[in-house]
């Protein structure tokens, strides 16, 4: 039994050849259904995000890995020399170390984002309710939980905003706490507007109010927004009542002077005042900051925001990544003690056999015997296998070094002749369908 | 037995420190139990002086300083508990810790003088600390807001800035603890002159003392006058946000000098 991680990824693949490959564009479960009904693996979990399509899958042999990559052509009906070079194969415990990286958010586009960790639970929900998944499986995948959650808890990774949109939201929250019911007034309607808005809507605030020069562009920008739109003559009114300002004119002179924004402070009674200044020439004066209970923040500031946040991450990566080793060795070890197991089972069958072909070689000389003493013999007979077995059986399962259990099951095929009752799957040779 | 607070509040102060720099939860659950523990030992120091005593230990200043701890420990547990904000410990355990170790230093507890067998001097004492451990409580969370608040307009974002919930939460809970302080100071004060003029027929100086000229009701006077203003100027003038902060960051500093040094040095009338 091994384990197979078989996809591609926004490392490995540009993003029309990933829309092309999206799992979740015709359900999961339909893929998993396919998985099943193809028979190529005996577990199998199907992750599918935008910016990646992987399946996890544990297979017999080296033939299941090319299988899976025939499968990713054929489902998604795109030609096998398209996606071949893009496809990725990791194989055991480097297969197992790819989901932890994954769940960990170190594979991610924007590394420590908290969203992949919620895709892969539910890409293994999804797996769990069709009985898609397994031992292995079951294992790997909460191991990979409990690695996305330590990388969470215990470093820094996934703290701070890492666009500008999420910098000012952010910022936003730490200043009012929750954006519910708050008023935002927009200044300009041009394409920076109206993003922000979008952005903003999303927080569910009270209203968006847009005010623009010319009357026309507002509404039409409130139409899309679902907002309101004020004539230009009335931005004092509007700026009274708002809590947060986006400014984005292309107006050449300041639109937001101090006097207008302290005149506008005053009957306010010291609620703060956020301004994201995202115009190019600059919408508010430099000492429109200095006014009490006004935060001020123009583009660059919140890129200098994100910039300190991504370096920050960038420090935390190696603390998570050690986090990812770690889980990952202790993961490889249970795999490998797992890995004697078929060599546990033809010893014991062997005996057994033994035990089986004495009984019945002696079987004219016990025919004479009462039923009774039969029985007790095929008893007894069974516990002295049972109990030669009993310390070896142990032994063998606790050993985890993988040296150790390929020398091991080495030894006993030799000295029991195991190998020829019983091949072991990993000694079977590799099918020719395996693809170059 | 009276260290044990002390030692337990101590190691709850350095617990939340490692906290508050590693952001560790465990570390943050640790300094949690420690200082509940330090408030259940505290609480059993005060249960023993009561039982040895007959009454409650409020009498003097030091036994005064010990309700005041330990009344301040319990609000911010409630808090702590209720909002799951640890950031504020820090504050609040240093501030336990500097205070307690007088009380930790001299457990022994004053007989009550005759003067004081009235419930009114009871609710006068008890009222007045709750009053002074809300403001320790304001004061403490307008020093976060002020650290905040600056980090924001600096736009520096830092230290406070991961650590604190939003200005909006800081403001709207010192609001909160101003309000319910003043309220039991005005109840306190108002006790406290009732009490007064009952007592004046006594022949104990310490009566005869309690007037507007003795340092520490002129300065629970002062105070009075303060926080009314901080709970009138937020609601009349807007005055909230950094102002009421800063505000509650200094009234704060006037209730510690009466408490510390007016209380020990100065006053005539309550140096029981």
């Amino acid at each position: 039994m091994r384990l197979f991680a078989v996809g591609l990824s926004h490392r490995t693949a540009p993003v029309e050849l990933r829309e092309c490959v999206d799992f979740a564009r015709g359900g999961v479960e339909a893929a998993l259904s396919a998985l099943a009904t193809l028979a190529i693996a005996s577990e199998v979990v199907v992750l599918s995000t935008c910016n990646r399509a992987e399946v996890y899958a544990v297979g017999e042999s080296d033939a299941t890995a090319g299988a899976l990559l025939r499968f990713f052509s054929e489902y998604h009906q795109v030609p096998a020399e398209r996606i071949a070079e893009h496809l990725y194969v990791r194989r055991g415990q480097d297969a197992a170390r790819h989901l932890f990286t994954v769940a960990a958010g170190l594979d991610s586009l924007v590394v420590g984002e908290p969203q992949i960790l919620g895709q892969v639970k539910a890409a293994y929900a999804a797996a769990n309710d069709l009985h898609a998944t397994g031992a292995l499986t079951n294992r790997l995948f909460h191991s990979a939980f409990g690695v996305g959650k330590r990388v969470r808890s215990e470093t820094g990774l996934g703290e701070g905003a890492v666009s500008v949109s999420y910098a000012a939201i952010a910022l936003a929250k730490k200043i009012f706490g929750s954006l519910a019911g708050l008023q935002v007034l927009i200044l300009g309607a041009g394409e920076m507007a109206k993003l922000t808005g979008v952005h903003l809507r999303a927080q569910k605030v009270s209203q968006i109010t847009i005010a623009s020069r010319t009357l026309s562009t507002a509404e039409h920008l409130a139409q899309h927004l679902d907002g309101r739109a004020v004539a230009w003559t009335e931005l004092d009114t509007a700026l009274r009542a708002a809590d947060i300002v986006i400014s984005a004119t292309g107006a050449s002179e300041p639109v937001l002077t101090r006097i207008r924004v302290a005149e506008a402070m005053r009957p306010r009674r010291g609620r703060p005042l956020f301004i994201i200044d995202i115009a190019l020439p600059r919408d508010a004066e430099a000492a429109v900051g200095g006014i009490d209970q006004v935060f001020l923040y123009n583009l660059d500031d919140l890129r200098a925001i994100v910039e300190e946040n991504l370096a920050r991450r960038t420090a935390e990566l190696e603390r998570a990544e050690a986090i990812v080793q770690e889980e990952a060795s202790r993961f490889a070890t249970w795999m490998q003690s797992r890995e004697i197991i078929p060599t546990v089972v033809a010893l014991r069958q062997r005996f057994e056999a033994i035990r089986r072909a004495e009984l019945s070689r002696l079987e004219p000389k016990l025919s004479g015997l009462p039923p009774e003493a039969r029985a007790r013999l095929d008893e007894i007979t069974h516990l002295i296998v049972e109990k030669l077995l009993l310390a070896p059986t142990e032994q063998l399962k606790s050993v985890s070094d993988e040296s150790m259990v390929v020398a091991y099951a080495d030894a006993l095929n030799r000295l029991f002749s195991l190998a020829e009752e019983k091949p072991a799957a990993k000694d079977r040779p590799p099918k020719s369908e395996v693809p170059s | 037995m009276h260290l044990l607070p002390l030692l337990l509040y101590a190691a709850a102060a350095a617990a939340y420190m490692a906290h508050f720099a590693w952001r560790d939860a465990r570390v943050g659950r640790l300094a949690t139990g420690l200082f509940a523990g330090g408030l259940l030992a505290h609480t059993f120091v005060i249960g023993m002086q009561s039982v040895q005593a007959g009454h409650a230990p409020l009498v003097g200043t030091t036994a005064a300083i010990s309700a005041f701890v330990w009344l301040l420990g319990l609000s911010y547990l409630y808090i702590e508990l209720t909002t799951e904000e640890r950031a504020m410990g820090v504050f609040v355990t240093v501030l336990a810790v500097a205070l307690y170790w007088i009380p930790a230093l001299d457990p022994s507890v004053n007989p009550r003088p005759p003067l004081l067998r009235s419930p009114l001097f009871t609710i006068h004492v008890a009222s007045m600390l709750f009053a002074y451990a809300s403001f320790a409580l304001a004061c403490v969370i307008g020093v976060t807001y002020v650290l905040l608040f600056t980090e924001i307009k600096a736009k520096h974002l830092g230290v406070f800035y991961a650590r604190l919930p939003s200005l909006q939460v800081l403001d709207a809970m010192n609001a909160r603890a101003v309000t319910v302080g003043w309220i039991f100071l005005t109840v306190g004060l108002v006790i406290g002159i009732v009490w007064a003029t009952q007592i004046q027929s006594s022949p104990d100086p310490r009566a005869q003392a309690m007037s507007v000229g003795d340092p520490k009701i002129l300065f629970a006077l002062l105070c009075w006058g303060v926080y009314s203003f901080a709970f009138l100027a937020r609601r009349a003038i807007g005055w909230s946000g950094r102002r009421a902060a800063l505000l509650s960051a200094f009234a704060f500093v006037i209730v510690l000098l009466n408490f510390v040094p007016v209380g020990y040095f100065l006053t005539k009338s309550h140096n029981f």
